[in-house]
């Protein structure tokens, strides 16, 4: 999962050669195998490392405070949505959905990598979640659909609908 | 910007560390563990980090990471590597032996589930050539890993296999007098007693078992 994961970002980073990567124990854990210096364990590790390479840091943030609030989500994704109990759904659907209130992307108003590896994270929340579900989390759902949508970066996940106003408008164009 | 920290909370032992070592200029507010500071999560989240734009840090490695970088220390790949180790592998085992060992008095099955991530530790830092984890100078990825392996490794009865580059890697950290204080600020010089009132109030750890399945 991982390793599609990473694959679709090298792809939306424009980066032209395909790193080689493998994975490490019971968690599948990515490893980025390289040529020329240690090799990088870790989708956070790795993820960042390539948004450097592809010379994209306004992708990181682009002030301390902006990249301080990125590394957060990308480690809240790794440590709080990956393999959450059943039960903590709710609550972080329900946090999301407040901290979502008043911003456009998860660190404000540009577009980062915390948005691409949180909506891969959470794709597959979304997917089981009920239309009322959905509804009640709006603002989750309004972001998930900005970023679904977002040029490049959906790549191996399925489109979901979860805003039926968004059908719905499309028609009155 | 005001940095919010509570006693007893093991989380808060390395952002103090970092702030002290940094020399960034933040108010250090201590507060109640109940105390709701961030006002987007519906559970106390300690410690936290209120930002000049009014957003808050709350994962501890974060806060950790921004003092570093606003003191004018990038933050490198193997770093980043730590950190994200520390977050991941570290801490699930780490919680439930602290638990296990403050609460239930069960101090050899702790020391049993820290000891794969130990020796992944003792391994790595068998291979590396530098007098710290990553460079020759302390980084952020010593603090973070120093602070939360404290209150075992300060304890010289805790015995999980080999682990001398551990041992000696840990005394070298623990040298520096942010961490020294930083440490007693949070444990009072009690060890693992000092985190009982914390512990309690946390869910029992989730048992992650080999193999488990995300949660759908």
């Amino acid at each position: 999962m991982a390793l599609r994961e990473l694959s679709s970002l090298e792809k939306s980073l424009g980066l032209k050669k395909p790193n080689k990567y493998s994975t490490q124990g019971d968690k599948k854990v990515p490893v980025l195998q390289s040529n020329n210096g240690p090799s990088l364990t870790g989708l956070v590790t790795i993820a960042t490392h390539l948004v450097r390479e592809a010379n994209r840091p306004e992708l990181l943030g682009s002030t301390a405070e902006q990249r301080a609030v990125v590394q957060q989500w990308l480690e809240y994704r790794v440590t709080k949505l990956d393999n959450c109990p059943k039960e903590e759904i709710k609550t972080i659907l329900q946090d999301l959905n407040q901290y979502l209130e008043d911003k456009v992307y998860m660190a404000g108003d540009t577009f980062t990598l915390a948005d691409t590896l949180m909506y891969y994270g959470i794709h597959r929340i979304m997917v089981d979640l009920a239309v009322q579900e959905k509804e009640k989390h709006a603002n989750v759902s309004r972001w998930f659909d900005h970023v679904q949508h977002y040029p490049g970066v959906r790549h191996h996940l399925p489109l979901l609908v979860v805003l039926r106003n968004r059908l719905y408008t499309s028609g009155h164009h | 910007m005001k940095l919010f920290v509570s006693e007893g909370n093991p989380h808060c032992v390395k952002v103090l560390a970092a702030v002290e070592l940094t020399g960034v200029k933040c108010d250090i507010s201590h507060v109640n563990q109940d105390e709701q500071v961030v006002p987007h999560l519906s559970r106390p989240s300690l410690p936290a980090l209120l930002l000049p734009s009014g957003l808050h840090l709350f994962i501890p490695n974060a806060i950790c990471r921004y003092l570093f970088e606003v003191s004018g220390q990038e933050v490198s790949d193997q770093s980043n590597q730590w950190l994200e180790w520390e977050g991941t592998e570290l801490q699930p085992p780490l919680m439930q032996a602290l638990h296990m060992s403050a609460l239930q008095g069960k101090g050899a099955e702790a020391a049993g589930t820290l000891q794969g991530p130990l020796s992944f530790l003792e391994r790595s830092l068998n291979k590396r050539a530098t007098q710290f984890l990553t460079s020759e100078e302390v980084t952020v990825a010593d603090i973070v890993l120093w602070a939360a392996l404290y209150p075992f490794l300060s304890d010289s009865s805790f015995m999980a296999g080999d682990l001398g580059q551990v041992r000696a890697w840990f005394e070298r950290v623990g040298q520096l007098e942010a961490c020294r204080s930083a440490a007693q600020a949070v444990l009072k010089g009690k060890g693992l007693e000092a985190l009982k009132g914390y512990l309690q109030k946390q869910p029992v750890p989730h048992i992650q078992h080999r193999g488990a399945q995300p949660c759908n």
